[in-house]
């Protein structure tokens, strides 16, 4: 579904991503996990052609989108959400996602119809109740919910979340890894997903690439991946030897 | 919404027929002006109101405008209004031309350089020797009473006034509105909704543009006389987004209401005071508003009213 080959980006002397190889499957949940600065947030960037790669390849579907803009990649079937939550914050909850749903693969000409199919999308993610209510009046969770009915508002088949649980209480975490599992079961939306949550890494990746420095660490299933000593490294520092 | 302006179309009608009661041609006058800033600041609004694309260039469109009436009737001898529709078809090939380099700036980066393209224009036309250079271009009116062309232009304006708040109104309640406001929301935001963000601002640029060209073809046939230090003249930009601000960038009525209140002020405070104290005064009015109104009177008003409730 998502494939890249030996992408590299780099900012001046920076660089920020490095030879990253990288493959998500379709019907997926792929974690990317990595300390902070390690080039996460880039690679979304990267992908989503925010930040279009200097070399390397990336393939959406077999198709390459590497010098792609970001509205054409978004028409190919990729949504993504942004670290730090960036809903439309004068607009209505309503209002946010209908614009999506009107702009997006379905390219819908009726205010009714695009309002119509936002409603839904808020109602799977519960926040219909709060449809007429400006943006910003929104608590923490509540924009991410907001961030994810936008985003799938789309209709893509590939979701880039980055750090959507960040900031969740426990009871809230717990929410969002159902939520996650009912965007891949009942929307069929593939997810790659960047978080610090152990808890929802474990709990929903079925695989995960570490990142550090820009450059992949490790690769595998989320038990082989926290046993590895480069990773436990990556994170912890080394042991000493006195 | 429905019903909410419902005195809006009686105001109007009242309008269309006030030429019959034959009042003093001071009023027509007075009308003309604000109608003409009704039509440029609702145009001006499509990118500074919605997109949030603060232009101080809009004048630049408006003389294109206007130049293009004065140089076809006095050269060619052409026929009037149909030249409106061709000032406004230059000025959005100016829009277009310009548009595609500048709308990749951003912010302060893309005010300035709209200012610097009225500027630029101003200083050509200024050394242009085919329209009139420094000395301005002269024309002759329309061959009727004085009276009955301030009847006529009176009019004329007013229905082109209506014609772009409508359009304007229908714009911001489209789906090409919607994109629009996602633009002055979050930008990259509104790529991610797949929004094409570059095609949808030239869009708004030359359509605002295009309504502005057309206002200023009527304006130069209204005037008969055209000089680059009028027409150009960089402080009827900055009264647009005044116009627009006062009465709140985000609808089409703050627009409407901004040029009304503020053209009549302007008016008749240079008319019966002086002009060095309607810049005073108006000055004063605009501080105001920016600091215990930043979202325009029609926000505040409605806000009050919410908090007497």
């Amino acid at each position: 579904m998502l494939e890249g080959v030996r992408v590299n980006r780099r900012f001046g002397g920076l660089k920020a991503v490095t030879d990253f190889d990288f493959r998500v499957e379709k019907g997926q949940i792929v974690g990317l996990i990595g300390p902070n600065g390690s080039g996460k947030t880039t690679l979304f960037n990267v992908i989503t052609g925010f930040h279009p790669a200097d070399s390397g390849k990336i393939l959406l579907n077999g198709n390459e989108i590497t010098r792609c803009k970001p509205y054409d990649i978004a028409k190919m079937g990729l949504a993504r959400t942004f670290q730090i939550v960036r809903p439309l914050l004068g607009l209505s909850v309503l209002d946010n996602v209908t614009t999506a749903v009107l702009y997006g693969r379905e390219n819908i000409g009726s205010m009714a119809k695009g309002r119509e199919k936002a409603l839904d999308l808020l109602k799977f993610v519960r926040l219909d109740s709060k449809k007429d209510v400006p943006a910003q009046r929104l608590v923490a969770s509540e924009r991410k919910r907001l961030e994810l009915a936008r985003a799938l508002a789309i209709k893509p088949e590939l979701l880039l979340l980055d750090e959507t649980f960040s900031g969740l209480n426990d009871t809230e975490v717990t929410d969002a890894i159902k939520l996650i599992f009912r965007i891949r079961d009942e929307l069929s939306v593939t997810i790659f997903l960047i978080e610090h949550v152990m808890k929802a890494v474990m709990g929903t990746c079925e695989k995960i690439f570490v990142m550090q420095y820009g450059v992949k660490l490790a690769e595998g299933k989320p038990e082989e991946v926290s046993r590895n000593p480069a990773v436990i490294e990556a994170y912890l520092g080394k042991k000493k030897h006195a | 919404m429905r019903g909410k302006y419902v005195y809006l179309p009686l105001i109007l009608i009242l309008l269309f027929v006030f030429p019959v009661v034959k009042p003093p041609l001071f009023f027509l006058t007075l009308f003309f002006s604000v109608f003409m800033y009704v039509g440029l600041t609702e145009s001006w609004n499509l990118m500074g109101g919605y997109t949030g694309y603060i232009s101080l260039g809009h004048i630049a469109f408006f003389s294109t405008g206007a130049y293009t009436t004065a140089v076809l009737m006095n050269r060619f001898g052409a026929s009037p209004f149909a030249t409106a529709i061709l000032g406004g078809l230059f000025a959005s090939i100016v829009a277009a031309l310009v548009g595609y380099p500048v709308l990749r700036l951003k912010g302060a980066y893309f005010t300035i350089s709209s200012m610097l393209l009225s500027v630029v224009m101003q200083l050509i036309f200024m050394n242009w020797e085919f329209v009139g250079s420094s000395t301005g271009l002269w024309y002759k009116l329309l061959p009727v009473s004085i009276e009955t062309n301030r009847f006529i232009f009176y009019e004329v304006m007013l229905g082109l006034a209506t014609v772009i708040t409508l359009l304007v109104r229908w714009v911001e309640k489209s789906k090409f509105g919607a994109g629009l406001i996602a633009i002055r929301e979050d930008e990259d935001v509104a790529k991610t909704m797949g929004i094409n963000t570059p095609r949808l601002k030239i869009r708004a640029f030359v359509l605002g543009a295009f309504l502005a060209g057309v206002v200023g073809g009527v304006y130069g046939y209204y005037m008969s006389y055209v000089h680059p230090e009028v027409t150009f003249n960089i402080n009827t930009s900055l009264l647009l987004l005044l116009m627009s601000f006062f009465g709140g960038c985000r609808t089409w009525t703050g627009p409407l209401l901004g040029a009304v209140v503020l053209s009549l002020m302007n008016q008749l405070i240079v008319t019966f005071i002086g002009a060095e104290i309607s810049r005073i005064i108006y000055g004063l009015l605009l501080v105001i508003v920016i600091i215990f109104m930043p979202d325009g009177v029609l926000q505040y008003i409605k806000g009050m009213k919410k908090i007497m409730d």
